[in-house]
């Protein structure tokens, strides 16, 4: 199932104050702004509440988050059981 | 631009006279007043803040402040107590848990953790704190509330974003209160009240607005806590707060400001800081430092979005004018 346009909504909705013009797919929310270090756990508790997934401390990385897109694919590998954890520390 | 491990250091007597020629301006001439006050709290910028001020204007023109209240490491005070009498100054200790608790009582505080650790009790301490590797592992900042039972375990509980400013806000009335005191010295003596807040800080918004942001001066902000460390030496602080490890001192649990807010070793973060400011290249800072490419990555992108974030303490209130 694409969560995408869900995701996608929420972040507008709560971040962007309606104006998702400039929001892709791909782009960093750190980067552009959009969230805040700590603003990631509203996105963090969208999340669990909205598709009763439980996201672990190791689990709270950019890689997972930081996009549109990256959090798409994470709540697709969480609720389809694949394992999400950061590999090793490099 | 050139980027290597000196470009922290600086001439101690030439910035120490610098910044009390400001100071001395800034009381005589902007503020016209009669003196200083200087809160201090046992750590090394308020100790290295109060010696300047004794440069400045001389020892009989300052006064210190001491103002811990009932979660405050005694060992502040301490620390405190011992600067403000190695360089002659009136000083004066006040408990200011009466204040913190005419806000938001500490039994309400209390109330709160309870729900999140429901073992925690009387006899227990809490703080809150940030995954400390920022070097060694990407993660985003999510605080967890730790508690140390009084058998010495510790039980822990990640803050969801509701929580977390709960609990920081409860925290925030503690240093809010010490700028109330400042100034209710100050403005009955027809003093300035001097900040001290370093450039580490103040740049990554460690610091509470209207707290210890709320001052009349900020005369070391300018300063890196690395610099801060060597105008310590230069001024000879007391040693025990130059080996002291810098802490807010905000929760009844200890805690380190690494651990609190900044996540990078301290004998890195300043240098990183510096790179990312004057935006030295991320190959060329990890070969200086001997960090990854990644290590450095990370640290910029965490000072971007903390800067970023906290934008509006480092500002005047909005307004239409």
């Amino acid at each position: 199932m694409n969560h995408l346009p869900e995701i996608h909504k929420f972040m507008v909705d709560n971040f962007l104050f309606g104006d998702g013009e400039q929001l892709r797919d791909d782009t960093s929310f750190l980067e552009e702004g959009i969230v805040d270090s700590t603003g990631i756990l509203e996105l963090v508790t969208f999340l669990e509440d909205t598709y009763g997934i439980t996201i672990e401390d190791d689990e709270l990385i950019p890689e997972n988050l930081d996009s549109l897109k990256n959090v798409a694919a994470y709540v697709e590998k969480k609720l389809n059981g694949v394992p999400v954890a950061e590999e090793e520390a490099r | 631009m050139q980027f290597n491990l000196d470009v922290l250091k600086i001439n101690s007597a030439e910035e120490t006279k610098r910044v009390t020629q400001f100071v001395t301006e800034q009381v005589a001439k902007v503020f016209r007043r009669k003196g200083v006050v200087v809160g201090i709290s046992g750590g090394i910028d308020s100790a290295v803040m109060v010696s300047l001020a004794v440069q400045a204007v001389g020892k009989d023109k300052v006064v210190g402040l001491i103002l811990p209240e009932r979660e405050s490491n005694p060992v502040s005070s301490q620390y405190a107590i011992m600067q403000a009498e190695a360089l002659g100054i009136e000083f004066r200790e006040i408990d200011i848990t009466s204040t913190v608790d005419s806000v938001v009582p500490y039994s309400k505080r209390d109330e709160f953790i309870k729900k999140l650790i429901p073992s925690y009790g009387p006899g227990c301490k809490y703080n809150i704190t940030l995954p400390a590797d920022l070097l060694d592992r990407d993660s985003f900042s999510f605080y967890v509330l730790q508690v140390e039972l009084p058998d010495g375990t510790l039980e822990k509980k990640r803050l969801n974003l509701e929580e977390f400013r709960a609990i920081t806000s409860f925290a925030n009335i503690k240093i809010r209160s010490r700028m109330i005191h400042l100034y209710a010295e100050a403005e009955r003596r027809n003093m300035i009240v001097a900040g001290t807040t370093n450039r580490t800080e103040y740049i990554l918004g460690d610091f509470c607005k209207y707290g210890d942001g709320g001052t009349d001066i900020e005369a070391i902000a300018h300063l890196y806590k690395n610099q801060v460390y060597q105008l310590a030496d230069y001024l000879a602080v007391v040693s025990e707060i130059i080996d002291r490890v810098p802490s807010p001192d905000t929760f009844s649990l200890p805690i380190s400001d690494q651990e609190f807010f900044f996540r990078i070793p301290f004998d890195k973060l300043d240098f990183l800081l510096y790179a990312w400011e004057h935006q030295v290249s991320i190959e060329q800072t990890s070969k200086v430092l001997e960090l990854s490419d990644d290590a450095v990555e990370r640290a910029f992108k965490d000072f971007a979005s903390k800067n970023h974030a906290t934008a509006h303490i480092r500002e005047p209130a909005y307004s239409l004018n």
